[in-house]
């Protein structure tokens, strides 16, 4: 059964080779994120031998003394992304729902390219707005020596993933089938009550995994974030003081990349750092992608 | 009574939800004017001018160079493996697990990728700092957009056109080549457009992988380094700490390209699709 089976598929490649070219195109994608793996743990192999879980865990991100605790830095990063997403998941809800459900079907399309224009704009213009405006900004509101701050950053980080958030979830919004709200509208709910009860209940876990892949790309963001958060590899005292300069993990390996010697422990370690950011991203990726998956299975049964 | 009270709730409900869309496009419109307040600093001749001189010709050659080399190198690839996802593609688990690898590469972090394109194209094959190594680096970061862009327009090619071809006896392939791809071509360009800005303004990517700061005029050879916009700001604020007034050319150029070929894509969809008469 298998043997018919192979020497099926085999004969279709013969009769059309083009069939495996573009398999193998598609296949690419799988062996880059493979390589990609192996790469930067091959890389970063010695640092993650040398420091263990300490890599992880170790509260001290020190050149100088060659001590690499990545802790300040993941802590740095998570701050910050959670900042951004308490600014932009409301934001980016009350948007999708607005374009989605609200606005009339000819300016939905010049709306979502606006939003579609905003994702577009460079992280580097970002980071180059935030230090001209948002950091003097912030710096004279709470009356600060510098507005380089892991608030700066998540305010700036927050416009960066509002795109994100918006794009998969009025996507999801808009998806809810017609006759679920026809059929609410029809026994009297007003437009609101059939957003509230049906819409957004259907669309849930789609929202949901928008605000993950927001999470995915806040957390890998870099050039913009190391701009405007200050860069110093120390836990804020006390821990939710937005007041105070941060390093990222995407920071690290920007700005100490370029003057670590191939081999060394630094170089090590700036790949240990992409791994770990890595494996953040990937299993946040892959959750958010099997809850999309999901969600299309069950639609397209019905 | 009742029904008054409810529709006022619903009226201050959908305000606030007008407003948090008010509120990000207003964040975009406010980033444009901060930009273009400082067109009084960018004269035409800084474009063409060397950068020894002061100008950025390099830069901006360079930028253009690195964004064309990755699009020939993704674009192709892209809209083979959109072809085979949805034409071809078997549903089993190995379709599924390009799927999600597909899906992952799109949200894998650029410094990530930057430093895979560093350690894989520029020391594990030896690439060195070069264009090559950027392209490459670049490319990856749009495949996923091309794939999935591209797989949107080959799926709105009606089935019936397909079903004549095959009825007259053509094979699969020459579908595909003849019908399919040439029907999609506006929203397979649109992918591509679309991959380009992604990446146009690309910092931590080519970060370590294709970027000098000076070097003596334009690239000879792929192998070379180049200079690039999005590079030279970065490395102008960052590392030599100069104020952003004096970097507002630059900027302002980086931001115009990005915006141009955004705008383009959008535009070329939307007209897309009230030219074919068989998507709506």
């Amino acid at each position: 059964m298998l043997f018919r089976k192979l020497n099926k598929y085999f004969k279709s490649i013969r009769r059309e080779p083009v069939r495996f070219i573009l398999f193998f195109c598609s296949f690419l994608s799988i062996i880059f994120l493979f390589l990609m793996l192996v790469f930067i743990l091959k890389e970063g192999a010695q640092a993650l031998l040398m420091f263990g879980v300490g890599f992880l865990v170790g509260p001290v991100w020190e050149t100088n003394a060659d001590l690499y605790g990545a802790l300040p830095l993941i802590y740095g990063s998570l701050m910050i992304v959670f900042g951004a997403l308490v600014i932009a998941v409301p934001l980016s809800l009350g948007t999708s729902v607005f374009i989605s459900e609200i606005v009339p079907f000819s300016i939905r399309d010049i709306l979502k390219s606006m939003i579609e224009l905003l994702a577009s704009i460079p992280s580097i213009i970002y980071g180059f707005i935030g230090i001209l405006v948002v950091a003097p900004f912030v710096a004279s509101l709470f009356s600060i020596p510098t507005g380089t701050v892991a608030l700066t950053a998540a305010i700036i980080l927050a416009i960066m993933t509002i795109p994100t958030i918006v794009g998969v979830s009025s996507e999801i919004i808009s998806a809810v089938p017609k006759d679920y709200k026809e059929a609410a509208l029809a026994l009297g709910a007003t437009k609101w009550q059939t957003i509230r009860y049906v819409v957004l209940p259907t669309a849930k876990s789609g929202v949901i995994a928008g605000i993950l892949l927001g999470f995915g790309r806040a957390i890998g963001e870099t050039v913009a974030v190391l701009m405007v958060a200050g860069n110093t590899a120390v836990i804020p005292s006390p821990p939710w003081n937005f007041l105070s300069p941060v390093y990222t993990l995407t920071g690290a390996i920007a700005m100490q990349m370029g003057e670590a010697s191939v081999g060394s422990v630094e170089y090590s370690a700036l790949f240990g750092l992409g791994v770990i950011l890595f494996i953040i991203t990937f299993i946040v990726n892959t959750l958010a992608d099997s809850i999309i998956h999901k969600g299309t299975k069950k639609g397209a049964k019905k | 009574m009742m029904r008054k009270g409810r529709r006022a709730k619903e009226f201050l409900i959908f305000t606030i939800f007008g407003v948090c869309t008010g509120i990000c496009l207003l964040a975009f419109l406010w980033i444009t004017a901060i930009l273009l307040s400082g067109s009084g600093t960018l004269s035409l001749t800084a474009l063409i001018t060397p950068v020894l001189n002061g100008g950025m010709f390099e830069m901006v050659i360079g930028t253009v160079y690195l964004l064309l080399g990755s699009a020939a190198v993704a674009g192709p690839v892209g809209v083979l493996a959109a072809l085979y996802l949805v034409e071809y593609a078997p549903r089993n688990r190995i379709t599924r697990l390009i799927d999600q690898s597909i899906n992952n590469l799109a949200g894998m972090p650029s410094i990530v990728i930057g430093l895979f394109g560093y350690a894989f194209f520029c020391r594990a094959l030896g690439l060195g700092i070069s264009l090559a190594a950027g392209w490459l680096t670049l490319s990856l970061m749009m495949l996923p957009i091309v794939i999935r862009g591209s797989e949107e327009a080959i799926k709105m090619v009606p089935q019936t056109f397909k079903e004549g071809a095959l009825a007259i006896g053509t094979t699969e392939w020459e579908v595909s080549r003849c019908i399919t791809l040439p029907a999609a071509a506006p929203g397979i360009i649109t992918s591509i457009l679309l991959g380009i800005a992604r990446v146009a303004g690309e910092t931590a990517a080519i970060l370590f992988t294709s970027c000098v700061m000076i070097t003596r005029g334009l690239p000879k050879t792929p192998l070379d380094p180049i200079m690039a916009l999005a590079f030279n700001l970065y490395v102008k604020i960052v590392a030599l700490g100069e104020t952003p007034d004096k970097v507002f050319g630059v900027a302002l150029v980086l931001f115009l390209i990005v915006i141009v070929f955004a705008l383009s894509a959008i535009i070329l969809r939307i007209r897309y699709r009230r030219k074919q008469p068989w998507l709506r």
